[in-house]
């Protein structure tokens, strides 16, 4: 059908051709002036296809107003001038046999002021006239800020607002206002205009509509009713989307024990307009979903969900920057993301609001967001453990634990641009968690292969209420001179922990030579009372110099004041005693100042960067039994270093990178391995802090190459990194000979060191079909422990091969596949006959199928072998997932899903390390098979998952 | 007679001279790419995505170029204001693509020089100008009153707004679009996805200044380089990747 009509269109234009044979080529001339007669220089001149106004010829009259446009093919045109003050001047022109077509004297319309002023201004003809709709363009007509809709409609010619606010247009009264086309709070037409903000409205147009009753009858009474649309403009668009899901499996029997039903319930909501967001997410499930996905967490904090310039501490630009203040309190003061499989069996819940208001010169987001946690764990683990005289020990160790955590999240960050050169940013990230968990452990210790020679058990409860809190200011000034710029910040850091802990453990050393010490029971209460306070400030100055140099200084105060007071109470069977050696009471100084300054180049993508800076550590403490102790022990120490910091990174042509860097980073110990407190939670392996305990430092040295063809899609990457410790923080061992009690207590070690490179390689095999990438990396690592006193060196060599091969020939089918291969090789230097090699191999392939009527079927497997073969341990894990689901709907905004987890019932947790001075596998009972019907409903529309990751 | 040769030299002299002035300088442009609207044009996209990327970014979704055109009545240049690219407080600095483009429209030829999908191209052929539909709007860009055209690029089917100034009767434009009776200020790119405003219009002699670097990369023609836009948008989409990643939009 189409190649007939091509064939009809070029018959026809080849006739045309033909009949117009004879025709030459024309001139088109004539003369512009003004109503007055006075010649119009230089004013356009074209000449238009009447069809579709485009351009054929176009000239130009010169200063007398005469203009020629010459070799115009004969035709029908439309003929335009354009002169600015003018009106446009418009007629049809059809050429006749002459080869002169003179127009003539042609006379222009001059516009008044006062409507080219409107005219040119605004780009848009105030009003047009289509059919019996009149279209007034609202930005024609200039109202102040805050006005509405009223306001702009008494500007409007044609249109009247009385007094009562009712609307007349063209004489007639205006019986229903539309917005967008669609009727705005019921029918008074009074609230929409009494309501609406001019600023949001592009459009008003008025027209004659049908009545309700014609419309809803289909008869056409020949009434009509002056009807009133306002088209908002796109950025004052309202929107709101959301989705939910909704799933549950039957209640199943696995190994004996009854698994519950699994249910999965999951919804968000969000409503924005042009400066607000506001969304409110919850969700709830059994299936060890713990946190949000990366999509759900922007769906929920949305315009707020990066900052890029929050970090109040400033330091050398580009890698570095921070120093790193041990993060102790496990966890931090954001929502979690990463809604990754959880271990054991958990019960999760979560829940928030955030809302945004963006604009470009104020920016405030708040968030609030709940989620808890129910775990239950159970875990086996082999360990051997390595003594200083080549002997050894073997724990064989089963634990349950029953937690649960709950936490709340307020989050509040408000920017203000206060003029072109002054920004202001207040940031806050606070949490209260409330958590108890209860935690049964049974360890067996054999000193050969069969008879224990220690037995623990061990049943703790704790209840802990932790509040954290973090507040910081910042205020960035540009200077008029391009590049200078000033920043300053403050931040007060908060925590406080309240923490109960009942301790239950029986110990029986079945080898012990007296029978005094067979038993051991430790009945006691443990309570924690501590506080943190850390205040922050930081000052950074850059002056651009020479054209491609800046200079920058910076200096940064850190002031960290702990108190702990850790109170022990030996329980007996009528009353408590207070445990005096195990009690503790101190407060801590940690004073840190740091100045530093570099020099960076920066040209055409070549950026470097030289500085070194100098700092100062002050420990200031004092502990005792209690704090109404007489004497106190005092720890006073002071250490000073100077650090360098060199960067180089290199934009090359055609999509090449060359980066390398040497910086120091500096490591503060955490509270928990600063407190001077003896943690005997676990009976046979007793934590204890050290207070003079000094900052790491780590050497690094690291460089690479990458390169991206987007021609092709071929990649490289290249990096080879190196760490170099000084006064590495290490926990060191020691082990009771008799009862095989490990205490650790951390301490400074200089001279370990790690070396690291990546290799990574990807192509297409056949574009947009096929792609296959390859990398490797390798690790090799010297980590020095002391043991009983004794130096150990354990030697690592990690080894990693990765393939991956997508494949993606069709829309409805994509298959992806990978294989891991790792090889971790352990050297003791205690005891050379315990060298391990431990092998983790990992394959991995999954289909996606899209079959006709939106029905689609994804399928999953996952194999992975553990293998030791000193230990005998050889573990193999087959994962097979499998789900089909179908989109329902003309609009496809529902989805109906069946899935099956872990078909074979084979999941189980494992894991095999090889630590400073032990070697360990574990496994943990975890979630297994389950079956689970879904439903989604999603607003916007849901879409199949056929392809992994890279959209944009 | 003497006399009216030379009022007619007089007045020559005058009008070239104005014309000169008004024909011959360069224009700055801010060229803003708002690359969530680029993104939500992208059909293998769902809506949920889309949305998604303009929540999350809507702060941040412009991405300035400062570029320049340099144009006399009869050549023009268009490249980078600056030869490097860099942050607006100069901090921090990377290497622009190279992109030049030069028009010749007495003798109707192109010189370009782009890199682009991993090599730089020059393309050396015949200048083609775009068919333009000429629309009865107005506005004022940069000092100087404008007339709306309109055009659609063929290859990436991108409808194309130009705003030229009556009162500079140059046929250059900024980026590839140009044969206008004016010169082109404002370029508006399939409804406000890039955008490319003039800022300032400086009129001084830069013919001298309009001339070629030393051509360095592969040779194509005009059609090859078409066939190979057309040819990597259809494999990004295919592939699912956003093809204005590697290439100009």
């Amino acid at each position: 059908m189409k190649n007939f009509f091509c064939i009809v269109l070029l018959w026809t234009i080849a006739t045309l051709t033909w009949a117009q044979t004879p025709a030459t080529r024309v001139t088109v001339q004539g003369r512009v002036v003004d109503t007055a007669s006075a010649p119009i220089p230089f004013s356009t001149v074209f000449l238009l296809n009447p069809k579709d106004s485009s351009m054929v010829s176009f000239g130009r009259a010169n200063d007398n107003g005469a203009f020629t446009i010459r070799n115009v093919k004969q035709g029908t045109y439309l003929f335009k001038i354009s002169s600015v003050g003018f009106f446009d001047h418009n007629q049809q022109l059809k050429t006749s046999d002459k080869t002169v077509e003179d127009l003539g004297t042609i006379k222009l319309k001059p516009i008044t002021k006062e409507l080219i002023e409107v005219v040119v201004k605004t780009a848009k003809a105030p009003l047009t006239i289509r059919g019996d709709t009149v279209e007034y363009n609202a930005s024609s007509f200039k109202v102040p800020p805050g006005s509405t809709v009223e306001d702009l409609l008494r500007k409007l010619p044609g249109v009247q607002v009385d007094q009562d606010g009712s609307i007349r247009a063209q004489g007639q009264e205006v019986k229903k206002v539309l917005v967008d086309g669609k009727a705005f709070f019921g029918n008074d037409p009074k609230m929409a205009t009494k309501n609406l903000q001019a600023q949001a409205i592009t459009k008003v147009q008025v027209f004659n509509d049908k009545t309700e009753q014609a419309k809803l009858t289909g008869v056409e009474d020949g009434k009509k009713e002056k009807t009133l649309n306002l088209e908002l403009k796109e950025e004052y668009k309202k929107g709101g989307f959301g989705k939910v899901t909704a799933g549950a499996g039957p209640a199943s029997r696995v190994d004996g024990s009854d698994i519950p039903m699994r249910t999965e319930i999951k919804g968000n909501y969000n409503k924005f307009d042009a400066k607000q967001q506001f969304s409110i997410i919850g969700l709830g499930n059994n299936t060890n979903q713990t946190g949000l996905s990366w999509d759900d967490y922007q769906d929920f904090r949305g315009s707020n969900s990066f900052n890029w310039n929050d970090n109040a501490d400033f330091g050398f630009s580009g890698s570095n920057r921070f120093i790193y203040f041990g993060n102790d309190d496990d966890e931090t003061l954001g929502i979690p993301i990463g809604g990754s499989q959880g271990r054991g069996f958990t019960n999760n819940a979560a829940g928030g609001l955030n809302y945004n208001y963006d604009t470009k010169k104020t920016k405030l987001s708040t968030s609030y967001y709940y989620s808890q946690t129910q775990l239950s764990l159970n875990s086996q683990r082999n360990r051997r453990t390595l003594l200083e005289n080549g002997g050894q020990f073997r724990t064989e160790e089963v634990t349950n634990q029953f937690n649960f955590s709950g936490n709340h999240r307020v989050s509040l960050r408000f920017e203000k641009q206060l003029d072109s050169t002054n920004t202001l940013v207040v940031l806050n990230n606070s949490r209260l968690n409330n958590g108890n968990a209860n935690l049964f452990t049974r360890q067996d210790l054999y000193r050969n292969s069969v008879d224990i020679s220690t037995r623990n058990t061990t049943n703790t409860g704790n209840t802990l209420q932790q509040f954290g809190s973090a507040t910081s200011l910042i205020y960035r000034h540009k200077f008029k001179k391009k590049g200078r710029s000033f920043a300053a910040s403050g931040t007060y850091q908060i925590n406080t922990n309240d923490a109960d802990r009942l301790l239950n453990a029986r110990n029986e050393f079945l080898q012990a030579t007296s029978a005094n010490d067979v038993l051991r029971i430790i009945n006691q209460e443990q309570g924690t009372v501590s506080q943190r306070s850390q205040y922050k400030a930081s000052l950074l100055f850059v002056e651009p110099f020479a054209k491609k140099y800046f200079w920058e200084t910076f200096y940064n105060f850190n002031l960290r004041y702990d108190e702990v007071d850790y109170d022990v109470f030996n329980v007996g069977d009528a009353s408590r005693t207070r445990n005096d050696s195990l009690s503790r009471y101190y407060k801590n100084n940690y004073l840190f100042n740091r100045i530093g300054s570099s020099v960076r180049y920066s040209f055409k993508g070549m950026n470097i960067s030289a500085g070194v800076a100098g700092q100062q550590f002050t420990l200031d403490g004092r502990f005792a039994a209690d704090q109404t102790a007489a004497t106190f022990n005092r720890i006073n120490r002071s250490f000073t270093n100077v650090v360098p910091n060199i960067s180089l990174n290199y934009d090359m042509k055609n999509n090449r990178y060359l980066f390398a860097g040497y910086d120091v980073g500096v490591q503060m110990p955490s509270s928990r391995d600063l407190q001077p407190i003896i943690d005997n939670s676990n009976p046979l392996y007793v934590r204890e802090g050290n207070p003079d305990l000094l900052p790491q430092l780590g050497h690094n040295l690291n460089g690479g190459f990458s390169y991206f063809n987007p021609g092709s899609f071929t990649n490289l990457f290249f990096n080879l990194y190196g760490t170099y410790y000084v006064n590495q923080i290490v926990y060191s061992q020691t082990i009771d000979p008799q009862t095989l009690i490990t205490t650790t207590r951390p301490e400074n070690i200089s001279g370990g060191r790690n070396l690291g490179s990546y290799i990574g390689f990807g192509f297409p095999l056949k574009k947009t079909k096929a792609t296959l990438n390859l990398n490797t990396n390798f690790n090799f690592g010297r980590n020095l422990t002391r043991i009983n006193d004794v130096l150990n060196e354990t030697n690592n060599r990690n080894y990693n091969f990765r393939t991956r091969l997508e494949l993606t020939p069709k829309d409805w089918l994509t298959f992806y596949a990978n294989a891991d291969w790792g090889i971790i090789n352990t050297r003791y230097s205690l005891n050379t006959s315990q060298n391990q090699r431990i092998y983790n191999t990992n394959y991995n392939g999954d289909l996606n199928l899209k079959f006709p009527g939106d029905f689609y079927l994804n399928t999953s497997m996952n194999y992975r072998i553990f293998k030791n073969e000193r230990l005998g341990f050889n573990q193999q894990v087959p994962i097979w997932n499998a789900s089909a689901y179908k989109i329902l709907g003309k609009a496809k905004k529902a989805e109906i899903r069946l899935t099956a987890f872990d078909l074979l019932n084979r999941n189980v947790i494992v894991s095999q390390y090889a630590g400073q001075n032990y070697v360990q596998d574990e496994r943990t009972r975890t979630l297994a098979r389950y079956f689970m019907l879904s439903f989604t409903y999603n607003m916007r529309g849901v879409q199949a998952k056929m392809r992994k990751n890279g959209y944009f | 007679m003497k006399l009216f040769i030379k009022l007619l030299c007089l007045c020559l002299i005058i009008n070239v001279s104005a014309l000169a002035q008004k024909t011959e300088g360069i224009v700055s442009y801010d060229r803003k790419s708002y690359w969530t609207k680029i993104i939500a044009r992208l059909t293998f996209l769902s809506q949920e995505q889309k949305d998604r990327a303009a929540q999350t970014w809507k702060n941040e979704d412009e991405d300035k170029e400062k570029m320049k055109l340099l144009f006399t009545p009869t050549e023009s240049v268009y490249t980078y204001l600056n030869d490097q690219g860099q942050t607006e407080d100069g901090n921090y600095s990377w290497r622009n693509r190279d992109l030049l483009l030069y028009r010749n429209y007495d003798k109707e030829r192109k010189t370009e020089i782009e890199e682009m999908l991993g090599k730089t191209y020059i393309v050396d052929d015949s200048l083609r100008t775009p068919t333009w539909r000429i629309l009865d709007q107005i506005k004022e860009v940069a000092g100087h009153i404008c007339m709306k055209a309109e055009t659609e690029d063929p290859i990436k089917k991108h409808k194309v707004t130009a705003w030229f100034a009556q009162d500079i009767p140059v046929s250059a434009g900024p980026e590839r679009y140009s044969g206008l009776p004016g010169l082109i200020l404002e370029l508006d790119i399939n409804g406000g996805d890039v955008i490319i405003e003039a800022t300032k219009v400086e009129f001084k002699p830069v013919a001298a200044e309009i001339k070629l670097p030393k051509l360095k990369g592969k040779k194509i023609t005009s059609a090859d380089y078409d066939k190979m836009i057309q040819q990597h948008i259809a494999e990004s989409i295919t592939a699912h990747r956003n093809p204005y990643w590697a290439i100009r939009y």
